[in-house]
């Protein structure tokens, strides 16, 4: 900001002159517009959610046919012919192919963010940097398209279970399009590491690997926690890719089967054998909801924003913590 | 933290170990190239298979490698040893060349199909004739008050756009006295009824001859710059009057001389004449453009087949087809190219102006706080969710038709606007404190030091975070998808109101509605590559401007 005293008493006398005013509440209109979208996007989701539950449905004066919020928030089944609306069965997909994700941006996006940040050369940075970029700016359609036909084939020759849709593909992309939102903001924080604490650390003659792993990466590591979430939260509202690539079944899928380890079934309490399935996530149910035909007010379609409420809720806390984490546990230098 | 004294670090006080720092340094670097070498790797496969190289005649690479490859090559490795500087322009002209003659086509495509010539130049003169009564206002009348002014520039304005009495003859119960201008231009226009390509001219031509003529007269002097606002206007037109005798439509023929030509002159005419010394750089353009031209004819007169390629004159002129052979991506990019005006209009005025609140004149208090993490939290909301918002807003609570090309342009809009307010934050905040207080010291208003000084200064910046945040909303389907966007459409929209589709849109239909092998393997491929090359050219020029913008600083 910067209204400094002295800017405001230079511009006090003509504060008020009519273009002053005029410019000043139009560029005060454009910032409230942030407020109004966010507003409409709750007030819309959460009335039209409330359509669709039964506890909530008289409070708006909806009749006809609800759905239970118990057996929406517990359920396992999403079979929109036979009125079932369980979430689970998307979520399940969706933190499966968020955690697939990770596996593949998290390590791979702090790599990069140490080398740029701390091994590369300025002729380097101003080739990686936009390569990076247009790795985030290709279409998600395309990745998803990328998986199916090029991805899936591969990994088809190695393990011949995998099916056409799958969940392995579809996290490797979904992985790689958000390394570059890993990396940058990743590297932010280790830029703005001062360059005191590196040559104290040469000083007491530790080496390059030293310094990076031992000064420069804790001392960014709330900026580096913070990329993480605000990452895997773009992987959970990403949309085409997984839609292209893991298929439209819905079915919930347990990647730890606690009951069956304990009757002796399975070998493992994990069965990372679930990567194998496609799956129906959150967003790709939202797509196949609109693309399909259901008439605008039937449930189905009210069941379009009970997802999308839920989706907005999990993003929301997410980027909410992802800024205190930031916020909080920052080393301020 | 750093200053921990661990056990482990104590034992093993000035032992260094070389393998494990290079091997740390070469996982580092693999892991960097990674994700940029599996997408270069992904994209090399779906070019081949949309663009099919190998099925050309072995002497249809041979001859453009002798004659493009080759010659290019020496010549620009010469230069790169050479004259650093002088290969730098030349690639930024080949570079040019290229990304205008794209932008070019799509510019060709709304002339031809969807807005009317006359329509243009009608809208263009009634916008010059606005701007015109603005600018007298300003000049002759400083004893008006700003009331006056203000009053007369929306009148104008207002009369010109819808005639008298305008849009409120309804409400009065009136008839319509007088057309608007664009209307009466037209209606007298068809009665002497001349060529269409003269209103392509009027409109851009006389726009970008203005640019170059503007250009050359900040480098040397008022005459330089009408002699070559004058020179470019008539290399065009002698351009258009010639198209016909290589079978090219005049009206095409006059967009793309004038978006490909007049660019070109204006850049590197501009550099001929401020850094003499790197006009060498324009050799590698000749070789280039010569290469493809000598390339072309020779493979011509030899017989030799070049690629069959699925990319081609069809596919981008073509409607969707249940025939993958013949399906076309032509609706699609008439819709990306309306979407993305409608979005550019939208988010440009409305993000750059947030963002000169927050950083000019919002005051320290809870409520800024509040819109400033508002709009990260907006940034981070998924692209579905703003869909959603599209599709209730405006079907369910407005009853607007769904998939319309409005609701779709204000979605995406809507969808871009945090980034493009949060990279115009930032390039406003690089505008250095000195200027504004030097502005402020001569007497400045607030206003008009984010006009004159801020604005200007920090114009390149915000201009590269909105070409990137465009690149964005072209790429995007969901928001499309969600606002009931049909996926095949068979004509252009022709309005505002009209059911629009977008290339992304229409490569997603191929693969899942149309799903098979057949789709998969050429429409499907050919679509990416289109919509990738967009996306890349719009990167490039983004990245262009930034570095220009950052070493000039």
């Amino acid at each position: 900001m910067s209204t400094d005293d002295i800017t405001n008493d230079l511009t006090q006398n003509t504060q008020n002159a009519p273009p002053e005013l005029l410019s000043r509440v139009f560029f005060f209109l454009c910032a409230a517009l942030s407020i109004v979208t966010t507003i409409s996007i709750v007030v819309l989701l959460v009335t039209e959610a409330m359509k669709f539950f039964t506890v909530t449905a008289p409070l708006v004066g909806v009749e006809g046919e609800t759905a239970s919020i118990v057996e929406f928030l517990t359920g396992t089944t999403w079979q929109i012919n036979s009125q079932e609306f369980g979430v689970l069965a998307l979520v399940s997909g969706t933190l499966l192919i968020t955690f697939g994700s990770a596996v593949v941006a998290l390590p791979l996006g702090v790599a990069t963010a140490i080398y740029l940040s701390e091994y590369a050369k300025e002729r380097h940075r101003a080739v990686l940097k936009p390569a990076l970029e247009v790795l985030a700016g290709v279409p998600t359609v395309v990745y998803g398209f990328f998986a199916l036909i090029y991805i899936t084939p591969a990994i088809q020759t190695v393990l011949p279970g995998v099916g056409t849709f799958n969940l392995i593909s579809a996290s490797i992309v979904v992985g790689i399009m958000i390394i570059p939102m890993v990396a940058s903001i990743s590297e932010d924080a280790m830029t703005a590491v001062p360059d005191e604490l590196r040559q104290a650390g040469y000083g007491m003659g530790a080496t390059k690997f030293d310094v990076s792993t031992g000064i420069v990466v804790p001392a960014a590591l709330s900026g580096i926690f913070s990329s993480f979430i605000l990452a895997l939260s773009r992987a959970i509202g990403e949309t085409m890719a997984v839609t292209v690539a893991a298929g439209a079944q819905a079915k919930f899928l347990n990647p730890f089967p606690v009951g069956k380890f304990l009757s002796g079934e399975a070998p493992l309490p994990v069965d990372p054998s679930v990567y194998q399935e496609g799956a129906l996530v959150m967003t790709a149910a939202m797509v196949n909801l609109v693309t399909g035909d259901i008439t605008g007010g039937g449930l189905a379609y009210r069941s379009l924003f009970a997802i999308g409420l839920t989706l907005f809720v999990i993003t929301l806390v997410m980027n909410v913590i992802s800024d205190a984490v930031a916020r909080r546990y920052r080393e301020e230098y | 933290m750093a200053t921990d004294t661990r056990p482990d670090v104590i034992e093993s006080f000035g032992e260094v170990n070389k393998t494990v720092g290079m091997l740390f340094r070469y996982l580092l670097q693999v892991a960097t190239a990674f994700g940029i070498a599996v997408l270069a790797v992904l994209l090399l496969f779906v070019f081949n298979d949309a663009v099919r190289p190998l099925t050309a005649d072995p002497g249809w690479h041979l001859t453009f490698f002798a004659v493009l490859v080759v010659p290019t090559m020496v010549v620009g490795s010469y230069l790169y040893v050479r004259d650093r500087a002088a290969f730098t322009f030349g690639m930024t002209t080949v570079g040019l060349l290229m990304v205008s003659l794209m932008f070019a086509s799509g510019a060709a495509l709304v002339f031809v199909d969807l807005l009317p010539p006359v329509l243009v130049f009608g809208y263009t003169v009634a916008v010059a004739a606005g701007v015109g009564v603005v600018v007298g206002l300003e000049r002759y009348s400083h004893r008006l008050s700003f009331w006056t002014r203000f009053g007369g520039t929306v009148a104008a304005f207002y009369f010109i756009f819808t005639g008298f009495p305008g849009i409120a003859a309804n409400a009065l119960g009136v008839e319509q006295l007088v057309a608007d201008l664009p209307t009466l231009l037209r209606v007298n226009l068809a009665v002497i009824s001349p060529p269409e390509w003269l209103f392509v001219l009027g409109s851009i031509g006389i726009l970008f001859a203005a640019v170059v003529g503007l250009r050359f007269a900040s480098l040397r002097d008022r005459r330089t710059g009408l002699v070559a606002a004058g020179g470019s206007l008539l290399v065009v037109t002698v351009v258009t009057l010639l198209a016909p005798l290589v079978s090219v439509t005049q009206v095409p023929a006059a967009v793309l001389a004038t978006m490909v030509l007049l660019p070109m002159a204006a850049y590197a005419g501009g550099v001929v004449l401020d850094r003499p010394e790197e006009r060498t750089g324009l050799v590698l353009l000749v070789v280039v453009v010569g290469g493809a031209l000598l390339g072309e004819l020779t493979v011509g007169q030899l017989g030799f087949a070049g690629p069959s390629s699925w990319v081609d004159w069809q596919f981008l002129t073509d409607a969707h087809s249940r025939n993958p052979e013949n399906a076309g991506l032509y609706p699609a990019i008439g819709g990306s190219i309306l979407l993305m005006v409608t979005v550019a209009l939208l988010s440009f005025p409305l993000g750059v102006g947030a963002a000169v609140y927050l950083e000019e004149y919002a005051p320290d208090n809870r409520l800024t706080r509040f819109i400033d993490v508002n709009i990260s939290n907006l940034a981070g909301v998924p692209s579905v969710v703003y869909g959603l918002l599209g599709l209730g807003v405006f079907f369910t609570y407005l009853g607007q038709p769904t998939g319309t090309v409005m609701m779709g342009g204000v979605t995406l809009a809507l969808l871009i606007l945090p980034i493009v307010i949060i990279s115009s934050r930032e390039a406003i905040r690089s505008v250095p404190n000195e200027a504004r207080q030097a502005s402020y010291g001569m007497g400045a208003t607030r206003y008009q030091t984010v006009r004159r000084v801020i604005l200007p200064e920090a114009f390149p910046g915000i201009l590269t975070g909105t070409i990137l945040a465009l690149g964005r909303a072209i790429g995007e389907t969901a928001p499309l998808i969600m606002i009931g966007a049909p996926s095949v459409v068979f004509s252009l929209p022709t309005e505002i109101s009209a059911k629009v589709s977008a290339m992304p849109l229409q490569v997603y239909a191929w693969a899942s509605l149309f799903a098979g092998p057949n789709f998969y393997q050429k429409a499907v491929p050919a679509g990416v590559v289109v919509l990738v090359s967009v996306l890349l050219a719009m990167n490039s020029i983004a990245i262009v401007l930034r570095n220009r913008y950052q070493t000039d600083r």
